[in-house]
């Protein structure tokens, strides 16, 4: 059995509670809460990989199932920002459309083809999944602006209303996980993350250990906001619950 | 106004918005009818004479103001479609309807003479001997007695609270002895010669009532008009107002966005409006319901529709 550290499963814990407590409140919500906490939902899978991978389980000797989990990462924050920014014009118009059976399906549809890329594909190599990672994590650093500044103009524009709160929790969520992928996005580009090490070391080489002070820093902040995250995703639905039951 | 004897009566206190003028003078000259029509308006007094079936005089009182002839009949008919008003038709006999005639549109050979000044004795004897056809009138401030004549000799009495003619003078002879007692003394033509008139000849009275029916219907039109303009813009200021009592309560519930919520709603639909028709005010509320899950909770959501709906149903009603 692989090892996990303490704050991946602690993490993992958080985003599973998330998960599950997202997913809840899309059941009885509108339409546009369902792109949002399937968005959400959507981390959980992501992250799921790491447990996986702790608990050694037979298919992650497939590295395709390890880009697919990437790519679900890349999913899960297209969704939510496309529920925000249905928000946000609801927010402007009063417009409300589509059906909820139409989200789920178009996630179905985006996931299905996705793996379906990946697998007619050849198997992707350390390299190539690092490479989808930092897909992952640029598509989130930037659309976590994107969205911490719609959620501004949406808090603007509902700012009396009970909801209103809700969205500065949002926003919270958002420094959070910018921190948290931003601070890995930091360590990739510069080769200073672990799977870069792995790469180096399989090929006889060593990353050199200078910058260590700032490379500390940026794990130390990229566990602590990945732990923030979870932590404020679960605590911003639970909250959203309280408010809109 | 004064007392005419009632004679035989053929109709008492009818409508007088029930009758067709043109169709009952027709039928009165069919019938060869002699006697007079009272109409009684609240403000106003008409009396047709007929003689022989032949409208010989037409007289109107309103609001003190006499008229005759065509003015008269025209009054009338307005008097008619104005409402109001009632009608009684009663048979005389040719001469006391020729007497009647003389009280209301005789010459006046003397007037407010008093009793007690003049020779009556002598009088009499003139109107004998002229062989008057007419009324004297005699009278006090409160009491009145009328004395008929044909060919100078008495046909009758009548005098206040009676009905008919009397045949005993005692009661004008007490009214002539009161002090400060007067006399009117009206001549007229007689009756053959009245029966020379006919209003009914003279006047298209059809015509006459048709363009008052006319007039009258334009005028009810114009009015029923001007009702409904002010229906509508009452009913229209209720509708605003219960559409920013809607945005109040949004407001109270949703925040600002609630008014603008209403404002969308109301809007998709058609406008304030819609607030009159049950099935238009339940989608309303469906949309108000989509809109609000959005902004608050659903309980709160749930009070806002039900404070909604009362208020619409409470404010809509009748």
């Amino acid at each position: 059995m692989a090892d996990i550290s303490t704050v991946d499963l602690i993490q993992i814990i958080f985003w599973f509670l998330a998960g599950c407590i997202s997913f809840y409140f899309s059941i009885g919500n509108a339409r546009v809460w369902t792109s949002i906490s399937m968005g959400f939902f959507l981390i959980f899978l992501s992250q799921l990989y790491v447990v996986e991978k702790a608990l050694d389980a037979p298919w992650t000797a497939y590295t395709q199932l390890e880009a697919i989990h990437y790519i679900i990462g890349t999913i899960s924050i297209m969704v939510m920002t496309h529920g925000f920014q249905e928000y946000y014009i609801f927010s402007r118009t009063l417009e409300l459309g589509g059906s909820k059976q139409a989200v789920y399906l178009t996630i179905l549809g985006l996931l299905a083809a996705s793996a379906g890329f990946v697998f007619i594909n050849p198997e992707p190599q350390y390299t190539m999944l690092r490479n989808i990672r930092m897909i992952e994590n640029t598509t989130w650093v930037f659309l976590s602006l994107v969205n911490l500044d719609m959620v501004r103009k949406i808090y603007l524009q509902i700012r009396d209303s009970v909801i209103a709160r809700g969205f500065i929790a949002f926003g919270v969520v958002f420094v959070a996980i910018f921190l948290w992928k931003g601070s890995e996005l930091y360590l990739q580009v510069y080769n200073w993350d672990t799977d870069w090490k792995l790469i180096m070391l399989n090929l006889g080489a060593t990353v050199p250990d200078q910058f260590m002070g700032r490379r500390d820093f940026s794990v130390l902040v990229h566990d602590v906001a990945g732990l923030l995250s979870g932590f404020s995703v679960g605590g911003t639905f639970i909250y959203l619950v309280r408010l809109l039951r | 106004m004064f007392l005419l004897p009632k004679g035989n009566p053929l109709y008492e206190n009818i409508a007088a918005t029930k009758v067709k003028l043109p169709e009952l003078l027709d039928k009165l000259k069919g019938s060869s009818f002699t006697g007079y029509l009272k109409f009684t308006f609240p403000s106003a007094l008409a009396v047709l004479f007929f003689e022989a079936g032949k409208l010989i005089s037409a007289m109107l009182e309103q609001e003190g103001k006499k008229s005759s002839g065509f003015e008269a009949i025209a009054g009338l008919c307005n008097l008619i479609f104005g409402g109001g008003g009632s009608l009684s038709v009663y048979k005389l006999s040719k001469d006391l309807t020729m007497c009647l005639h003389a009280m209301i549109h005789g010459d006046v050979l003397y007037q407010g003479q008093e009793l007690k000044l003049i020779d009556i004795k002598g009088l009499l004897e003139r109107l004998k001997a002229q062989r008057l056809n007419g009324c004297l009138r005699i009278y006090t401030d409160d009491r009145a007695a009328l004395i008929f004549y044909k060919e100078g000799a008495p046909l009758g009495f009548f005098h206040d609270g009676s009905t008919d003619i009397e045949t005993s003078a005692s009661e004008s002879q007490k009214i002539a002895g009161l002090p400060g007692a007067k006399i009117d003394v009206l001549s007229t033509k007689s009756a053959d010669e009245l029966m020379h008139y006919d209003l009914l000849e003279m006047v298209n009275i059809g015509k006459l009532w048709e363009s008052t029916a006319g007039r009258f219907a334009t005028e009810r039109d114009q009015i029923r008009r001007e009702a409904e303009a002010v229906d509508r813009k009452q009913s229209d200021e209720q509708l605003k107002e219960l559409e920013d009592d809607l945005k109040e309560v949004a407001v109270a519930y949703l925040g600002r966005m609630g008014a603008s919520l209403v404002d969308k709603e109301l809007g998709d639909r058609g406008g304030r409006a819609i607030l009159r028709d049950a099935s238009q005010v339940a989608e309303f509320l469906a949309g108000m319901e989509r809109g609000s899950k959005m902004l608050t909770s659903i309980s709160k959501t749930k009070e806002m529709l039900e404070t909604m709906k009362n208020e619409i149903a409470e404010r809509t009603k009748g």
